[in-house]
């Protein structure tokens, strides 16, 4: 075929992907960083250290919005630009200008948005913490970003559309709806940052958590099965198990997603019937957050033996597993009953982080050791460096889940006690007292995360310029080659 | 280009498109027991659905088959489907725990203090429940065991109380919370003279000092200079109803003397108190507690304060 007889980094804008996946990097280690020390001001509140700006409350915005849209988010368009190129074999549209328009547009309002959180500046809302001026700049971005990707896809050179591509397609149009309608505000004054939100009261609230939880489900789940729709069956080198399943769970997901928001105010003051509707179709959404496990899952079959030998794949296959077990643990804790102890705990947090790291973080981290080295054309510097960040990852996500299951059902447990005269057997402060170790360990668990992160930058870094050096010699390049 | 291929491992057919030279895809069934756990999950959703309220019907909503008997503020028993207001009260009026709680409460509001502390099992019922109450509201500022913060919030343990420790008086002090104030003496009185009190203050307690300057002191304390004894008395016993601290008892709320090592600190520390005063407020409970709460609190803190005596 004619295209083959192209390079494949000319026939592909592969400089903005290069870009994304550096920032992508740099934001999580940032982020994660963030993380590891408002974790730690909980077990050691000295941290502290009486300066407003970095108190729990300012930073940890920072590393929400660092983790989940500096290092997600370009994750999700370093690898959907990668992906909607080579699935459609073409190059992405808009020429230079307008991919490197979303790179700086996307990172600049996550720098100013962030940079303001430390001052105060939030509009209070979870994952939605930017004021409107950002809100405004992001949202034109993002529809940047949609044309870029919808007319990529319309000048493809194959009559089919991927299934990585269905899911990106999802995960763009909902956020840019999620986005726009949580974020309806009026300024104060134009030359101001305060905005009040359109919605008032209990609307506000589920407005806010339609958006928060579609944040969880089209941004943190259905882009990265994009991700993993196309890493894990080229990593494995066999073909995705079911195109059938594929499609229904792609569906099924799509519709389910939108409903189940309002779980996250469970037995506060909304109407009892969005509590029960939000359940219901928390646990439909299972079987559908499933299927994409197991489509992923089974693609191995038949190349079982590389968990044992590939890096790549383990970590591919160990996110898959932390994507069921929290899409198992997600419909449980949506059931009012068992909300009933979890709601407020760190069972909470624990379970958005073995989606966040267990999941996003690993299945972006083993996506990128594939996608790196082919972008600059070249080898990974070292494959047990890759080894070295899945032990101190996976090791860092297990201490971390476990370390808040303990705080969190154990917090929950001694709130609902009683004793023996039918009083609530704990005050809030020994419950606090109680979780302190529980906290300590979740720290660590975080510190080995980021080192893994730390590797992974060195590794990278060491690929990139040998990769640069070969070019140099390109004698010695075309003899590897 | 849309040949199926069939696999030479298992045998599956793909369903004939390539991409990006190797991805395809097989056209494998749905596994089965995920079809069928998926039809469980819709089983289940339709069984919630006609248990609770769902779905929204106009300005109305399906109120599910699942009831709730409970009675209304006014007396009236009420049967309505199931919400979580209703289930609340439900659970406060019926519930096991809270009958008993109930019926102790009931019975300790009823009784005497002096009752409460007779009997064993009202005095074990006014630990538990005391040791909530005071954890949620006191424990922030007098520490979880009560022993206090020297200098900022009293201790409760000793059976010292500024503010006098019989019931009425610990009553009191809960429900309309206490101004702790004395001036500062730093422009009333001249170093020399704050140094001299100082010493005088330290005598009363049998604390080393310089017997010279106590004896000026004492001067200033029960003069017109000083007018400590205003609020200390000339005896140095304070008031109760000024929460003026006794200052012969050995027991330091603000300037804790026993903490230090040296007398030149000791000194040091008591006319820091003499020169810039002290203000120290605690806020008002009664609206935030009824009651029955606060005597159970009284009675709580009787008990803390007697048991470290003994």
């Amino acid at each position: 075929m004619a295209h083959s007889a192209v390079v494949s980094s000319e026939q592909y804008n592969y400089e903005i992907v290069k870009k994304f996946a550096i920032a992508a990097i740099v934001w999580g280690i940032a982020g994660m960083t963030a993380g590891v020390y408002i974790a730690s001001e909980l077990a050691w509140p000295f941290l502290n250290f009486d300066i407003a700006q970095i108190t729990f409350g300012r930073l940890r915005p920072v590393h929400t919005s660092g983790v989940i849209f500096g290092f997600g988010g370009n994750a999700l368009f370093a690898t959907s630009y990668y992906i909607v190129q080579r699935t459609c074999q073409t190059r992405l549209a808009g020429g230079t200008f307008w991919p490197n328009f979303t790179f700086w547009g996307w990172n600049l309002c996550i720098a100013i948005a962030g940079t303001g959180y430390l001052f105060g500046i939030s509009q209070g809302r979870e994952y939605a913490e930017p004021e409107w001026y950002i809100d405004l700049a992001i949202a034109v971005v993002w529809v940047v970003y949609f044309l870029i990707y919808t007319v990529t896809l319309v000048r493809r050179n194959q009559p089919h559309i991927y299934v990585a591509n269905w899911f990106f397609m999802s995960f763009i149009l909902a956020t840019a709806l999620l986005h726009i309608f949580n974020n309806l505000a009026m300024p104060v004054s134009l030359l101001g940052v305060k905005s009040y939100s359109l919605f008032s009261g209990v609307q506000d609230a589920m407005t806010q958590w339609w958006y928060g939880h579609n944040a969880v489900g089209f941004f943190l789940t259905a882009a990265f099965l994009g991700m993993m729709y196309y890493f894990v069956p080229k990593q494995a080198g066999r073909p995705v198990y079911s195109y059938r399943l594929s499609i229904v769970h792609f569906w099924a997901l799509s519709f389910m997603y939108m409903w189940v928001g309002t779980h996250h105010l469970h037995w506060t003051a909304i109407p009892d019937w969005t509590s029960s509707l939000a359940a219901v179709f928390s646990i439909l959404l299972l079987m559908p957050s499933w299927g994409g496990m197991i489509n992923g899952i089974m693609t191995l079959s038949g190349a079982w033996d590389k968990l044992r030998t590939d890096p790549i794949m383990m970590f591919l296959i160990t996110s898959l597993s932390f994507y069921g077990m929290s899409t198992f643990e997600g419909p449980m804790m949506s059931l009012k009953s068992v909300n009933a102890l979890s709601h407020y705990t760190d069972w909470t947090v624990g379970h958005v982080h073995s989606g966040a790291l267990g999941w996003v973080a690993m299945v972006s981290i083993g996506s990128f050791y594939h996608m790196i080295p082919r972008l600059w054309n070249t080898t990974i510097y070292s494959s047990k460096l890759i080894y070295t960040h899945f032990f101190l990852a996976t090791i860092g996500v297990i201490l971390y889940i476990t370390a808040l299951w303990v705080s969190g059902i154990g917090q929950g447990l001694m709130l609902r006690a009683f004793d023996e005269y039918g009083n609530l057997a704990y005050t809030f402060v020994e419950t606090v007292t109680f979780m302190h170790g529980p906290l300590v360990a979740r720290a660590i668990g975080g510190m080995f995360f980021v080192s893994g992160m730390l590797v992974m930058a060195y590794n990278v870094y060491m690929t990139i310029t040998r990769a640069k050096q070969e070019e140099k010699t390109p004698v010695i390049a075309v003899a590897q080659a | 280009m849309a040949t199926p291929v069939k696999d030479p491992l298992t045998g599956a057919e793909t369903t004939g498109h390539v991409w990006d030279e190797t991805l395809q895809e097989f056209n494998n069934p749905l596994p089965r027991w995920w079809l069928w756990t998926f039809y469980a999950t819709i089983i289940f959703a339709l069984v919630y659905w006609f248990t609770y309220p769902s779905w929204p019907i106009g300005s109305t909503y399906t109120k599910g088959f699942s009831s709730i008997t409970y009675k209304t503020d006014a007396g009236e028993t009420k049967t309505t489907h199931w919400n979580m207001r209703a289930l609340l009260a439900q659970d406060m009026q019926t519930g096991e725990q809270a009958l008993k709680q109930k019926a102790y409460l009931e019975k300790v509001s009823a009784a005497s203090y002096e009752q409460i502390a007779q009997d064993p099992d009202m005095s074990a019922f006014v630990r538990s429940y005391g040791n909530g109450i005071f954890g949620d509201k006191c424990a922030a500022c007098h520490q979880a065991g009560g022993q206090g913060v020297a200098g900022l919030f009293p201790t409760l343990v000793d059976d010292d109380w500024l503010w006098g420790g019989n019931v009425e008086q610990i009553h009191q002090t809960i429900v309309g919370g206490r101004n702790g104030y004395m001036p500062a003496f730093n422009t009333t009185l001249n170093p020399e003279q704050v140094d001299e009190v100082a010493n005088y203050v330290l005598s009363l307690s049998g604390i080393e000092h310089n017997a010279d300057a106590a004896a000026k002191g004492q001067k200033i304390f029960n003069g017109y200079a000083g007018g400590c004894y205003q609020c200390h008395t000339t005896a140095g016993k304070g008031l109760t109803s000024q929460g003026s601290a006794n200052l012969t008892d050995k027991i330091w709320t603000v300037a804790d003397t026993t903490a230090e090592e040296t007398p030149a600190e000791r000194l040091k520390l008591v006319k820091n108190v003499i020169t810039n005063g002290i203000q120290r407020q605690m806020p008002v409970f009664g609206a935030k507690l009824s009651e029955t709460e606060i005597k159970v609190l009284v009675a709580y803190l009787k008990q803390m304060s007697t048991t470290q005596q003994q």
